[in-house]
């Protein structure tokens, strides 16, 4: 494995959203968890950050995850401003959670005022094979209907994916039609305007 | 014996107990609300282990612990330290009862110390663990026990094992080695006594309590005449009187259930013409009373995160807190959109408005709700109206700016976590950032007037939320052998410890209570995010549309395709609404979306969208999905044109009809939003969920309040055609009879299977 790189390296943030319970937490310190195996610290500042190698580029991952806020509803659309791609987290024992999906994407999508946005769909707890009440079958539906991929992930141990799903949405963000980056460029233009 | 019964000091004892402490800095601790944390803070952004900045660690790290190792017994690992301490007269023993060290050499300035800590154990081990192997109280560890157990145990279930542990004793101290044994006795009874004391709620359970009971019983039989005896009497005599006028606050979130007592005066406040001192104030009187009554421990993840329904009232408390904030978010959003008619400068001033009053909540340092109306400016309704910001001054831009960038998410929040702790028991607000020209200001304005005032400080409980789910997801709740695993639970500590703090520093508040504010507060119109989108597009279009239309088309979704044609620039929430009610594949009829409730959202589900375009073509209302559009960009979606001349809802008052509802002559209602393609049963399901009621639409009726004679609405009438616009829109929701309710036993045709049937 290569060491990162010195020099400035790109910063992504990533957004994890999905309902209370479903795992949220659980995918993002199994990510992390790496740098935190003796004395796990919430607080610290870079808890959530990493350098991450994709197809051979290196960036940085910022994640949010706002597990444990999910009930404070009034402040999601303001964390989602902030995203450059999103994990779209429900889990596959739990109906609601995936119906919930709709409502993030629309949220997302409304706050970037724009009709795609790199997302990703995340089934979590695929481990759980006798709890199961979503079928891979209705999650790619789902992932079809909203036009944004689909992939399975578990953060019990040995985890299923978990790497694979942050880099995904890295690829996802990397691919988004050249098109998109200069308009969201004139949007930001656009807005600043407004403000100052 | 020192007993912690301030428990304000209980996360230095075990920061210290885990890292670097000397018993000065205890001495010296003053655990007045007035007290900076910076006291006890030195050198916060130290280097921890991993080399990384932490910005919660409030004590000093010094190389004067070494780990020593682990050390195991049956049923328990303890993690070993030697710690280098000033050497201080046994006299003053304050918890470091661990010391093995008796020298009464005068010169000795430091010396070397044994400590163990409990590192997991079984349940019995960590009962047995309250006191120390020389039979002293371990106030750290006593602390930390008493918030987190009921992680993994149970009140019934540790009060049963300390007692047993204490009549083990007696029979042990019977056959010699008493000395030891009754130190360990009296230690227990310590123990118990700081248990009743700061946790009367493990012990009060109605009717009969229990616990108390049986810890009567234990008194009679060892510790007759005692203190502890008549503190239990006491306990179960207060809890009897109690029984028969008792209220819990927990029912109901406190601004559902308010009352209006006062007057007519709240009718005088009317944004943006209002006190905006005032309001912070009272917006943090509601605030600290439900920050008081937080349950710290409900915060744990294995509370609150891993809730299920059947115990979701374990975390009442928390949840009343989260239903504040975001009452006063919507409170925000609904205040500057629901006057569709207003020109953007006088919309500007509703915003500026919140801008004060948020200014005002950086002064008394309530974090909860200056976050709450910086969400609800940045929430996408508010957010988007460049017009209306446009119309902001500068200078109030910048305000804003500074107060948002406080709960910037950078860094794992570092902001907020570094205000906290310079700021969380400090007097008065004072810290600003180098670029915070108009906080600098305001900061200064208030030095000048209100020096000798002091506040508390109410944190954004969300991230303590957040770090609480995290520990518990990152940490295992038992060790690989088997054993509870206690080194979670002192981490978790670490952040109960914090609530806990700031919770004794709010007592510094002193704020009035005006009714009137009250009785405002509950009068403000509540949007769904749904509504509130719809209003703040009809205020400013969307400049999105063509795009919109044009990639859907283009990626050819199917069954959707007419939906998709047919929607303008909303049709990321028509399609949202429309589909989080059917299954993904169900044809989509207008009739099955009206009646399918919505799981997000607190009213009509789908028909709002409709109506924009029914607007301008109403003969088709309810029929959207067929309806071919008007060219993207016609005005479809600036529905402000036709506004004036008929909205497109109405807001309705509904009030519901019960023995109860009238307290002094005022009625209580609920605002709901009415739009044109509301239909009886959809009305009546917002109304209950504005009012909190359950069960199914069919089993009330809902009637318009005309001066002469109720209109009744006939079963499935569409509301907005059938009301009588010449008088005020005040409706009574009431339960149908119960033989009326059997005759609708047959449901309207198309009803949504999420429905519970009546």
């Amino acid at each position: 494995m290569t060491r990162p790189p010195n020099e400035n390296l790109p910063t992504i943030k990533l957004v994890v959203v999905g309902d209370g319970g479903v795992g949220k937490s659980a995918i993002t310190i199994q990510f992390f968890q790496k740098l935190f195996v003796t004395d796990y610290d919430p607080t610290i500042e870079d808890s959530y950050l990493q350098h991450v190698e994709v197809d051979g580029q290196w960036c940085i991952l910022d994640v949010l995850d706002t597990a444990g806020q999910e009930e404070f509803s009034a402040m999601r659309e303001q964390y989602m401003r902030k995203g450059d791609g999103f994990l779209l987290v429900y889990s596959v024992t739990d109906k609601n959670s995936y119906e919930n999906i709709v409502h993030f994407h629309t949220q997302i999508l409304r706050v970037k005022d724009r009709d795609t946005y790199p997302m990703l769909l995340v089934a979590n707890k695929v481990d759980l094979v006798h709890l199961r009440k979503v079928t891979e079958e209705q999650g790619r539906e789902l992932a079809n209907k909203l036009g944004i991929p689909y992939i399975e992930t578990s953060a019990k141990d040995p985890p299923l994916n978990i790497d694979a799903c942050f880099h995904e949405v890295v690829r996802i963000i990397r691919n988004q039609p050249q098109i998109d980056e200069k308009k969201k460029r004139k949007k930001l233009q656009k807005f600043k305007c407004v403000l100052i | 014996m020192l007993l912690p019964t301030d428990y304000s000091s209980a996360p230095f004892q075990d920061k210290c107990a885990k890292d670097d402490w000397e018993i000065e800095n205890n001495a010296k601790r003053d655990l007045s609300p007035s007290n900076k944390f910076r006291f006890y803070v030195c050198g916060s952004s130290n280097s921890n282990k991993n080399g990384k900045k932490s910005s919660t660690k409030w004590y000093v790290k010094q190389p004067t612990w070494r780990l020593w190792g682990e050390e195991r017994s049956e049923g328990a690992v303890y993690t070993v330290y030697l710690k280098k301490v000033r050497y201080h007269r046994p006299t003053r023993n304050i918890s470091t009862s661990n010391s093995d060290s008796d020298d009464e050499i005068s010169h000795l300035e430091w010396e070397t110390v044994r400590v163990r800590f409990v590192k997991a154990g079984t349940l019995k081990k960590l009962v047995e663990a309250l006191a120390t192997d020389d039979g002293e109280l371990e106030t750290t560890y006593i602390n930390v026990f008493l918030a987190t157990y009921r992680s993994f145990s149970n009140p019934k279930e540790v009060l049963k094992i300390l007692l047993q542990r204490y009549e083990e004793l007696s029979e042990a101290s019977c056959n010699g080695h008493s000395n030891k044994h009754e130190q360990h006795k009296k230690t227990l009874v310590s123990a118990l006594h700081v248990w009743l004391d700061s946790y009367p709620e493990d012990f009060k359970e109605s009717p009969d309590h229990p616990a108390l009971e049986q810890l009567l019983k234990f008194c009679e039989e060892h510790l007759i005449a005692t203190e502890l005896e008549a503190k239990v009497r006491h306990r179960i005599e207060k809890y009897k009187r109690e029984q028969s006028s008792d209220s819990l606050f927990n029912q109901t979130p406190a601004f559902v259930i308010r009352a209006a007592a006062g007057g007519t005066g709240w009718k005088n406040y009317k944004l943006p013409c209002v006190p905006v001192r005032h309001f912070a104030e009272q917006l943090t009187r509601m605030d600290v009373a439900l920050f008081k009554k937080l349950v710290p421990h409900q915060c744990l993840g294995a509370v609150w995160s891993r809730r299920d329904k059947s115990r979701s009232h374990e975390a009442a408390t928390v949840l009343a807190t989260i239903n504040q904030f975001n009452a006063v978010s919507f409170r925000v959003i609904s205040s500057v959109l629901v006057d569709v008619t207003l020109n953007p400068s006088k919309r500007a001033q509703i915003i500026v408005c919140w801008i004060d009053i948020a200014q005002e909540l950086r002064v008394l340092k309530n974090f909860s709700s200056l976050k709450a109306i910086i969400s609800g400016l940045q929430s996408n309704p508010i957010y988007r109206l460049q017009k209306t910001w446009l119309s902001v001054s500068k200078e109030k831009i910048e305000l804003f700016e500074e107060l948002a960038r406080i709960f910037s998410e950078d860094n794992n929040q570092w902001t907020q976590r570094e205000l906290l702790m310079r700021e969380g028991t400090a007097k008065f607000a004072d810290t600003v950032g180098e670029n915070d020209k108009q906080l600098q200001k305001v900061f200064q304005r208030q030095h000048n007037h209100v020096a000798n005032i002091s506040f508390g400080t109410i944190p954004y409980l969300g991230t303590f939320l957040t770090d609480l789910t995290m520990i518990d997801t990152a940490i295992p709740d038992i060790t690989q052998d088997g054993l509870i695993n206690f080194d979670k639970k002192r981490k978790e500590f670490e952040v109960l410890a914090q609530i806990k703090l700031l919770q004794g520093a709010a007592n510094a508040y002193q704020l009035p209570e005006d009714p009137d504010f009250d009785t405002w507060f509950d009068s403000i119109l509540v949007l769904d995010d749904r509504d509130a989108y719809l209003l703040s597009c009809q205020i400013e279009p969307s400049s999105n549309t063509s795009g919109v239309n044009k990639t859907r088309n283009k990626k050819g979704m199917g069954h959707k395709k007419n939906d998709s044609v047919a929607s303008t620039s909303s049709s990321n929430s028509s399609q949202f609404y429309y589909e989080i009610d059917s299954t993904p594949s169900s044809p989509h009829n207008s009739i099955d979306r009206k009646l399918s409730p919505s799981r997000m959202s607190n009213s009509s589900s789908c028909s709002s969208l409709p109506s924009l375009d029914a607007s301008l073509n109403s003969s088709h209302s309810g029929s959207a999905n067929n309806k071919l559009l008007p060219p993207p960009n016609s005005g479809t979606l600036s529905p402000s044109n036709s506004q004036k001349s008929s909205p497109d809802f109405y807001i309705i008052k509904v009030t519901y009809e019960t023995d109860c509802t009238e307290t002094d002559g005022v009625v209580l209602y609920k605002s709901i939003m009415l739009s044109n393609n509301d239909r009886t049963p959809q009305v009546i399901r917002n109304a209950m969920m504005k009012l909190g009621l359950e069960g199914s639409p069919d089993n009330y009726s809902l009637a318009q309040v005309l001066p002469d004679r109720e209109l009744v609405l006939p079963q499935n009438a569409n509301v907005y055609y059938a009301v009588n616009t010449a008088f005020n829109l005040n409706f009574i929701l009431r339960p149908k009879p119960a033989e009326e309710k059997q005759n609708n036993g047959k449901t309207p045709k198309g009803r949504s299977k999420h429905m519970p049937l009546a």
